[in-house]
């Protein structure tokens, strides 16, 4: 009964915590001049625990602890270097934006990385109740975080509506958990794959439905994404690029880790719904972003479109035997998603602390007096487009791969619809690319060259270096995939 | 193929018979409850008094002080099974459950910090 503790395997999560616990304690005694050490504690914490998961990944080999219920294998050790990872460009983006504010700093660092404590266990959960456990973790936080600008009815309206959906979406999905829980009488996903294999009864059609559907409010597949552009719109600029990469992928590894070690055997249970959930994001998501004037409610639409890009392999996992490229292509495209789309968010924050606004009109002749933030822009819209040589043609690559592994006529709809909406997609990415390079700036503009924070500019370059290297050398993701899934 | 989407079938039986209770319910009521309209009865509930500009009965001060009531609640339902199982489970629960305790505790040192126990 008394559970070995190993704590080389929970030291990630150990590391987070404790900073947890320093960051709030430093705010009690910090003056009010002296709070951004608290976010110097913070950025600390996180890069320290990037330490034990090389270390992990170094020793190699499969650590299980509770049962099976928290296990440290090379698939949780990539998503919890990713979570850290996009933690710390999160804050990077945040340094400024909420320092300018100037308030609630330490709560903001605490809150934050409370949602990062989440999604490393989340990344290490095989079990329904630790996935349950680590999902509200995650996004009990961001709901704060979406309200953070308390003074601004939008922000409140962001956050109001992002509490009310996740708690919608959590009682969806539990209610599908009890019922794989009433039906196999177990909450370890390993001994779900076992009975669900042989397992037949209608009900485990819903209790898969359900749980997979309060898995897509999350994830903010269609058609239960309306929350989502209002919320990113509403919520402060960097909280919607933390929401929009780390809460989102916190989703898809739960996602993930529910249909690959739990529901994999019985592909009735999934596929068809997952089916569903990408085309419908691909086509609305695409479509609808066409007609976006906002740029962050443009993201918004894009990162749905991008959700039903990484949901393709989901659909098609079980058929011809192409769960292997399934696997790597969800991880290769989650961790190119990440880069890609923080770094587009980074520009767009920069470019707001000048224009104070999120119209794509106020991107006009950026080119002129800004070129290099144009160029890197013009980088990361057409990476998520998906044009080489950016890291974003190679996660499509993998989605197509692992569209025409399975080889069946369902998959072969779906890669040709997800074909399309990239061609669609490339319109609105295009747009924006446009409006900086060949539109003058507007009447009375302030065209000086833009001076960025230094916090900003570092997000940028590292975004920015992860898109070009992998773009040129794909082989640097691919091998984390191969790792991911178990090559 | 076709056998394989019929499963499907019971998620629409489910939805069908989730929207026919709540209609059934609501519908049933609708058409044997006497109706009198009165404007009294379409003013939002809220425990007897006015829902929007009328002063509310509980100052809002011991909304913190349940907010804080929740950390003690929550340290109790752990607590009380920790302690009949205390003997069986050793010394490394013990230390589990101080830090457990400390972190909680944290909330309360938070709370004191920002002034919030301070009935001004």
């Amino acid at each position: 009964m008394n559970p070995g503790w190993d704590f080389h395997a929970i030291a990630p999560v150990i590391i987070i915590t404790a900073t947890i616990v320093a960051v709030l304690i430093a705010d009690f005694f910090f003056e009010y001049r002296g709070r951004f050490r608290t976010q110097q504690i913070a950025s600390l914490g996180v890069l320290a625990a990037m330490i034990p998961i090389i270390t992990l990944a170094v020793d190699g080999g499969t650590r299980e602890m509770f049962n099976g219920g928290f296990v440290v294998d090379p698939y949780s050790l990539v998503f919890q270097g990713f979570f850290l990872a996009a933690a710390y460009i999160s804050m990077l983006l945040s340094v400024d934006y909420i320092g300018d504010g100037d308030y609630y700093q330490g709560e903001f660092y605490v809150l934050l990385l409370t949602s990062v404590l989440g999604m490393l266990v989340m990344s290490s959960a095989r079990d329904l109740i630790s996935i349950f456990v680590a999902l509200e973790t995650i996004s009990i936080p961001t709901f704060v975080l979406a309200g953070w600008r308390k003074h601004d009815p939008k922000s409140n309206e962001a956050a109001i509506k992002y509490y009310l959906i996740g708690v919608m979406s959590s009682a969806v999905m539990l209610y599908g958990m009890s019922l794989v829980f009433g039906l196999t009488g177990s909450t370890l996903l390993s001994e779900i794959a076992d009975k669900v294999r042989t397992l037949d009864s209608p009900l485990l059609i819903v209790a898969g439905f359900l749980t997979i559907a309060g898995f897509a409010f999350k994830v903010s597949a269609v058609p239960f994404h309306f929350w989502a552009p209002d919320t990113y719109e509403g919520a402060p600029t960097p909280v919607t690029a933390f929401l929009s990469v780390a809460s989102k992928v916190g989703g898809f590894v739960a996602l993930l880790s529910v249909v690959w070690f739990g529901f994999s055997p019985n592909s009735a249970m999934f596929q068809p719904v997952l089916w569903g959930l990408a085309a419908a994001s691909l086509i609305l998501g695409n479509l609808v972003a066409l007609r976006q004037t906002n740029i962050v409610r443009m993201l918004a639409y894009s990162s749905i479109a991008q959700g039903g890009f990484i949901l393709v392999p989901f659909a098609v996992a079980s058929d011809g035997g192409a769960w292997t490229s399934s696997i790597q292509s969800v991880v290769i495209y989650t961790l190119i998603y990440g880069a890609m789309n923080l770094g587009a968010f980074a520009i767009v924050i920069a470019l707001a602390r000048r224009t104070r606004s999120a119209e794509i009109t106020s991107f006009a002749g950026l080119g002129q007096y800004a070129p290099g933030m144009a160029i890197v822009m013009s980088m990361f819209l057409f990476s998520l487009a998906g044009v080489p040589p950016f890291a974003g043609w190679f996660a499509k690559f993998t989605m197509f791969r692992a569209a025409l592994d399975a080889n069946t006529p369902a998959a072969t709809v779906l890669a040709a619809l997800a074909a399309v909406s990239s061609v669609i997609a490339f319109f609105y990415y295009a747009r924006v690319a446009r409006e900086m390079w060949f539109h003058q700036p507007p009447e009375g503009a302030d065209v000086h060259p833009i001076r960025t924070p230094v916090a900003l500019n570092a997000a940028v370059v590292i975004c920015a270096a992860i898109v070009i290297a992998v773009g040129v050398y794909p082989q640097l993701f691919a091998r984390l995939g191969d790792l991911a899934a178990g090559g | 193929m076709t056998d394989y989407y019929r499963e499907y079938l019971a998620v629409a039986v489910l939805i069908g018979a989730g929207l026919a209770m709540v209609g059934g319910m609501l519908g049933l009521g609708k058409l044997i409850r006497p109706t009198r309209p009165q404007p009294q009865k379409y003013v939002t509930y809220e425990a007897g008094s006015d829902p929007v500009g009328g002063w509310g009965q509980s100052n809002v001060r011991y909304y913190v002080y349940a907010l804080l009531f929740v950390m003690f609640d929550v340290e109790a339902v752990f607590i009380f099974p920790w302690a009949v199982r205390l003997e069986t489970l050793g010394v490394q629960s013990l230390i589990s459950m101080i830090v457990f305790i400390v972190i909680l505790a944290l909330g309360l040192v938070y709370a004191w910090r920002k002034g919030v126990l301070r009935w001004a």
